[in-house]
């Protein structure tokens, strides 16, 4: 009667353990890289309706952002302007360029523009834009130096643990409030003032939640 | 790591004993009721009915390889961003905007404040401006906002099976117009009640243009004294309007102030002003109550009779008899079968009170007893000072009868009925539904498609309150604008503009027939005051006039003709009492979700209404085979097992007409009184109202609208499974309140902090040692919180969150409930799911009974001999005590301790937090839980329609219509399927607050909230401000002050658990003189019974028991 396995097979528990395990890392090592927003999302760039520049606006032309995201400093949401304020300026400038055709008819009919989201918080978080921006944090930290930016992308992954970095340690991204829209500007502490923008967090009882609370309800 | 509690062991005497009962079966401790209180849910809330376990296994397996496919095509869905194309005034997106409107009622309206996110109303508020309500509101206008969203509501106009066209339905009224121009004559309408200048300026319009049409209005039941009554007493067109914050005693006859009143919410907020009590220096009111059913206002009552309807009339004679000292009322009152000295001693109490003392008499009671409450009141000097009587405009139409007689005569050719719904609640010898099919043309405009409708040709859409404009006053006369919050969602039409149309107005629009009425009350630029109107909700100054009025005794005298004499009441002449229900009213609100599974106040059955009858008449009606008369809803223990009230259906025979109905055993109805609650039993509503109950209306007839009596109930062979919420959730009758009597030895005046002698923290050292007398504040954030193994944040946040609610003002209307069902996003589950205990409402009011006087040796034998209320004595009634229970945001939370994910958590301000997300539904936290507040989402109850379980992405695909989810908060998540759920102290509105407060602070340190900024959902709608939310880190703020009184205790406070969440003791003030005078509050008689404490129990009259001796239970098994 022949053997059904041959010698080499007494190699195979062994082989099958190390195999499992080199598996078993490889997946980890994979999950933990890919499967965060880190990799999934930053980068993220697409293609909007209206080939919106905002190095050209925010960058060349110095508008505030402030002047299109009006609600920011109220509400929530920073939220997208209407047609309305497009229209402000390109019912005289440009007022007849195709690129625009969609805002115009926008304007005209109600029918909104389709901006595709870039920044997607979840249903269950509930993030304000406003008491960030009243409280020394500027744009930057969250959306990259959107000046420079012709087409838009996502340049922070938006990952809890990333907003959990800053709010255990909001002295280091902490600006001066006037800096807030000046996304030219830089960090008390990159600025080497870093004992300023811990009497800022003193003086101003910046403490900013840490608890589930403080963005899921 | 799971903290085992060290809860005492209960002695036997504890297990057997009386304690507060909450039900019947829990008084006779069966086994069902034991088992049943042992398990973390109540039985079958774990189980699932309609799948099999193989079914879904495939049905799972099936999904997952499906899941499968899907991954390949799994990419990050687009999302878009929708700004509008023109900017909306005053519009910033994620910032509410509020508007003043208000509820039109009946004669009444409730002021309110809407919440709108982005055009579309959300959440209701009272509107603070108006005084008298102080920015509560009701359980009805909560409820109502999620009628706009019905989607069963009439979505089109129809004629004859086609879909009409605005247009079209303007050219139907011109028509109407047209062809009845000139005299009218064969015109008639039909209408509800209103409190609209608008409205009745439109009427006059109409009948001047058609002086021969009828308009007539048809209520089905009356909430203010007839004018007939102020006729008689006072020779004017009055009303009364009662000043309950004035009035030290107070005497109901069968008046249920607190809900079935027009302004119950106005007298509930007044009434706790009077009853309000934070230091021994402090008067307290003392409220009388007579009544044959068993109301909210009865349940607050210091003095409780139990008197039929029909024999108000007799004791209202003889108490006039007493407070005015004459011999002239003796007829009347003569049979009364009572102690007198209950009735001598209370007109003394008033005597001694003149002019702090008000008489009450319920608006479906004759004439006759309005005129003897009335000529009471004026002896007591009580006219100007505890009730104001106001002038009103005299009605000019005529009732349904001499509608109906025009119909019958031929007379009517064209038919409008205007909202209400006829053939469902008219008097039922009118045969209504009939009728309307001898009219040749009838044209119903309604909000939903329903009885009326039926018998309709064409039906026009209504629209809702929030989508038209209108005007109303409040019980008060002040002025109050309805303002819409949204377009019309289905085209609907409103009233104003109908009738202004019919009317030919020029301009029919609402808005403009608004102003012009709202424009000749005011002076000066008439588009400022109407803004200015709209900005405030009210019209200041507007408010009826008190004019002085005096009685004349001479006039009165015709009152009393026709008032029949009152013959006794026995099982073979039974009186049936017709109420509103607490929560249909009188069956407009019948397909409202919320309304539908909020539970009774008193029965806790929701999704039915019942025939109430007292233990006495179901013992006599022999509804309990052997001794066993304690379950007799519920015999079989079997029955018994998932908490489901298996009662017996009966019939009721009235004057001929039958109707059929489940009948509930309530402690503390009169002996033979039926209560029928009105607004069940719809036959043509959506698929929530269809269906629930019986109708009453069946039964109810022209002669007796309030009462009847000649009644008879004769069993049949059915069974009824009611949702009843009663025993869910039962804390082991604990000392779980605590009561006191004001005045009295053992009293609240000589004993201030008598919260601390009971319980059992009141035997075991201080839980807190050498700390238990430290302010909230400093226990909080100094008192370490043990040595456990399990982690907890410091709290060392700038607020720390606490509660306070108040038990002695608590009337328990129910409106926190829902307002937290409003606010919180909170799904309802349908009868069958709340009938396996999963409900979901963050807020159980649970209801207490206790009688002082249950037989304890008769325990595990064959049953309780002397049932509560079981009495021949009128005056012996079982007390009610209500306690609102949810989070108690534990500092030393034991569901944080067995969570095995961390889903629930502290925060560092003290609230005891859900993470949803992290939830994976184990449910150790509600086993562990002592309050049982935590719920679980067993379906995905926001997705899944009533009558079907959620069956998975395989399941129907079909999910609820967009026009469902317009009501969501969209500050609060909407959660799944499998997550655990509780209150949260309405984490939103503190964020919010803390935003808001860190926006204004700006490069300042000024973050903390004042106080008072944020309220509650529940501390907002309560009308009687019993629930105070706030910073107690604060020494200063509401919440601490209120923390500090020394009524102020934890429930299971011996748990050592550290609740932020305390109440304050309940109090009673009974009168020394009275026949049924105790000491003791009943639930403290039996307390002390239980607990072997009769010594200070020694109360004279039916709370004197000794206390018995253990009762044996080894039979019980």
């Amino acid at each position: 009667m022949s053997k059904i396995f041959p010698k080499a097979a007494n190699a195979l528990p062994l082989q099958i353990v190390i195999f499992l395990f080199i598996l078993g890392g490889v997946t980890t090592a994979g999950i933990t890289y890919y499967a965060t927003p880190a990799y999934l999302r930053v980068g993220y760039q697409p293609v909007q309706p209206v080939p919106f520049d905002h190095s050209l606006h925010a960058g060349q032309l110095g508008l505030d952002c402030r002047y299109c995201h009006a609600g920011v400093e109220k509400s929530g949401t920073s939220s997208v302007p209407a047609a309305q304020t497009c229209m402000n300026c390109h019912s005289i400038i440009k007022p007849t360029s195709p690129l625009l055709e969609i805002v115009r008819q926008s304007y005209a009919t109600g029918e909104p523009v389709p901006w595709v989201k870039i920044h997607q918080t979840p249903d269950y978080v509930y993030f304000n834009h406003s008491v960030h921006v009243n409280r020394g944090v500027s744009c930057v930290e969250c959306h990259g130096k959107v000046n420079e930016m012709s087409v838009v992308y996502h340049d922070q992954p938006h990952s809890m643990s990333w907003c959990l970095d800053c709010h255990r340690n909001p002295a280091s991204r902490l600006r001066n409030p006037e800096d807030v829209f000046n996304l030219n500007s830089s960090t008390l502490a990159a600025q080497g003032k870093l004992t300023d923008a811990e009497k800022f967090v003193h003086d101003w009882k910046v403490k900013p939640p840490q608890s589930c609370s403080g963005c899921h309800r | 790591m799971k903290r085992k509690f060290d809860h005492p062991a209960t002695s036997p005497r504890e297990l057997s004993g009386p304690k507060y009962w909450r039900s019947l079966d829990e008084l006779a401790d069966t086994p069902g009721f034991r088992e049943h209180l042992a398990r973390e849910f109540p039985e079958g809330a774990s189980s699932m009915d309609g799948v099999d376990r193989r079914q879904f296994m495939k049905l799972m397996a099936a999904s997952f390889a499906f899941g499968g496919l899907g991954l390949a095509g799994c990419r990050r869905p687009e999302a878009h961003i929708l700004p509008y194309g023109k900017s909306v005034e005053y519009t910033v997106p994620g910032l509410p905007l509020y508007f003043a409107t208000a509820m039109p009622q009946r004669k009444s309206a409730i002021p309110l404040i809407a919440e709108t996110h982005q055009g579309r109303p959300t959440k209701l508020e009272g509107n603070p401006s108006y005084l008298p309500h102080g920015g509560a509101s009701s359980l009805l206008a909560q409820a109502s906002v999620l009628d706009l969203y019905d989607p069963e509501r009439a979505t089109a106009h129809t004629k004859g099976g086609t879909t009409l066209t605005n247009a079209q339905v303007n050219d139907i009224l011109a028509g109407i117009t047209k062809a009845y121009g000139g005299n009218g004559a064969g015109l008639a309408f039909l209408a509800d009640e209103s409190a609209s200048p608008t409205r009745a300026r439109l009427v006059a319009k109409l009948k001047q243009k058609f002086p021969r049409a009828i308009w007539a209005e048809y209520e089905p039941v009356q909430d203010e004294p007839p004018v007939a009554a102020a006729q008689a007493s006072f020779g004017k067109n009055v009303k009364p309007v009662y000043r309950f914050a004035k009035a030290r005693r107070i005497v109901s006859l069968d008046a249920d102030f607190f809900h079935a009143e027009a302004g119950a919410l106005y007298y509930a907020r007044d009434f706790a002003k009077g009853r309000r009590v934070t230091k021994t220096t402090d008067e307290m009111n003392r409220l009388y109550v007579a009544e044959s059913g068993f109301s909210l206002t009865g349940s607050m009552a210091d003095h409780r009779l139990r008197l039929a309807s029909s024999h108000m009339l007799g004791l209202a004679a003889a108490l006039a008899n007493e407070v005015l000292g004459t011999k002239v009322f003796a007829a009347r009152a003569s049979g009364l079968d009572l102690n007198s000295k209950w009735i001598e001693e209370c007109a003394k109490d008033l005597l001694a009170h003149s002019g702090a003392s008000l008489v009450v008499a319920g608006a479906h009671l004759p004439v006759a007893v309005h005129v003897l409450a009335n000529a009471i009141n004026a002896r007591l000097g009580n006219l100007g000072s505890t009730v104001d009587f106001v002038e009103i405009e005299p009605s000019l139409a005529s009732g349904i009868l001499s509608l109906a007689t025009a119909i019958k005569a031929g007379s009517v050719k064209t038919l409008l009925v205007l909202g209400g719904n006829p053939a469902y609640n008219a008097p039922a010898e009118l045969d209504f539904a009939r009728l309307l099919g001898s009219v040749p043309e009838v044209i119903r405009f309604g909000y939903y498609v329903d009885e009326t409708s039926a018998q309709a040709g064409t039906h026009i859409g209504a629209t809702h309150y929030l989508e038209s404009w209108g005007d109303a006053r409040t019980v008060d006369g002040t002025i109050v604008p309805v303002q819409p919050m949204i377009l019309p969602l289905f085209n609907g039409l409103s009233e104003v503009e109908l009738l202004a149309r019919v009317a030919g107005e020029e301009n029919p629009d609402a808005y403009a027939q608004v102003f012009t009425t709202i424009g000749r009350l005011t002076s000066g630029d008439s588009k400022k005051a109407f803004e200015k109107f709209l900005h405030d909700g009210l019209l200041a100054g507007s408010a009826y006039k008190a004019v002085p009025v005096a009685f004349d005794p001479q006039r009165s005298g015709s009152a009393f003709a026709q008032s029949p004499a009152f013959a006794a009441l026995s099982k073979d002449n039974l009186e049936v009492r017709f109420v509103t229900d607490h929560k249909m009213d009188d069956g407009r609100f019948a397909n409202n979700g919320w309304l539908q599974e909020c539970p009774d106040p008193m029965t806790k059955i929701s999704w039915d209404n019942a025939i109430l009858v007292s233990p006495r008449l179901a013992k006599e009606l022999g509804v309990v085979p052997g001794g066993s008369m304690l379950q007799v809803a519920r015999k079989e223990e079997a029955e018994f097992s998932q908490g489901k009230e298996n009662a017996f259906v009966f019939e009721v025979t009235l004057n001929g007409r039958t109707v059929r109905g489940p009948v509930h055993i309530q402690p503390g109805l009169s002996n033979y009184t039926i209560v029928l609650p009105l607004g069940y039993g719809r036959t043509k509503s959506g698929h929530i109202g269809t269906g629930a109950g019986f109708s009453a209306y069946a039964v109810r007839s022209t002669d007796a609208l309030g009462f009847a009596t000649g009644a008879k109930l004769a069993k049949t062979t059915e069974r009824l499974k009611l949702a009843n919420t009663q025993e869910h959730w039962s804390m082991e009758g604990r000392d779980i309140v605590r009561e006191a009597n004001f005045d009295g030895e053992e009293g609240y005046l000589k004993n201030p902090d008598f919260v601390n002698g009971i319980g059992m923290e009141s035997h075991t050292p201080a839980v807190l040692g050498a700390d238990k007398d430290k302010s909230p504040a400093f226990i909080a954030t100094t008192t370490p919180r043990g040595n456990s193994l399990y982690e907890s944040p410091n709290l060392d946040g700038p607020h720390q969150w606490g509660m306070s609610i108040d038990l002695n003002t608590c009337i328990g209307c129910n409106a926190c409930i829902i307002a937290c069902q409003a606010e919180n996003n909170i799904p309802i589950v349908g009868k069958e799911q709340v009938m396996r205990g999963r409900e979901m409402q963050w807020i159980r009011l649970d209801r207490y009974y206790s009688d002082g006087h249950a037989d304890v040796q008769a325990f595990g034998a064959e049953g309780n001999k002397a049932l509560p209320g079981d009495s021949d004595d009128p005056t012996v009634s079982p007390q009610v005590s209500m306690q609102p229970m949810t989070c108690q945001h534990c500092e030393l939370a034991p569901c944080e301790t067995v969570c095995p994910v961390n889903a629930t958590v502290h925060d560092d301000e003290g609230v005891n937090v859900m993470a949803y997300n992290r939830c994976i539904g184990t449910r150790y936290c509600a086993n562990n839980c002592p309050y049982k507040v935590r719920r679980f989402n067993f379906f995905d109850f926001n997705k899944r329609s009533l009558d079907a379980l959620y069956m998975g992405p395989l399941g129907h695909q079909d999910e609820v219509p967009e026009l469902v989810k317009m009501v969501k908060n969209p500050d609060v998540t909407v959660r799944m399927r499998g997550v655990m759920e509780k209150c949260t102290y309405c984490v939103q509105r503190v964020q919010q607050a803390k935003i808001a407060q860190k926006r204004k602070a700006g490069a300042t340190g000024n973050v903390e909230i004042p106080d008072g900024t944020i309220k509650t959902a529940c501390e907002q709608v309560c009308p009687v401000e019993a629930i105070i939310f706030g910073n107690i880190l604060d020494e200063h703020s509401a919440v601490s002050t209120a923390k500090r009184q020394d009524r102020d205790y934890a429930v299971l406070g011996y748990l050592n658990v550290r609740p932020r969440t305390t109440y304050l003791g309940k109090l009673r003030n009974p009168n020394p003189a009275m026949p049924d005078y105790g000491a003791l509050p009943l639930s403290r008689v039996e307390y002390n019974q239980k607990n072997g404490h009769s010594a200070h129990g020694a109360a004279p009259g039916h709370a004197a028991k000794p206390a018995a001796e253990p009762a044996k239970h080894e039979g019980q098994g």
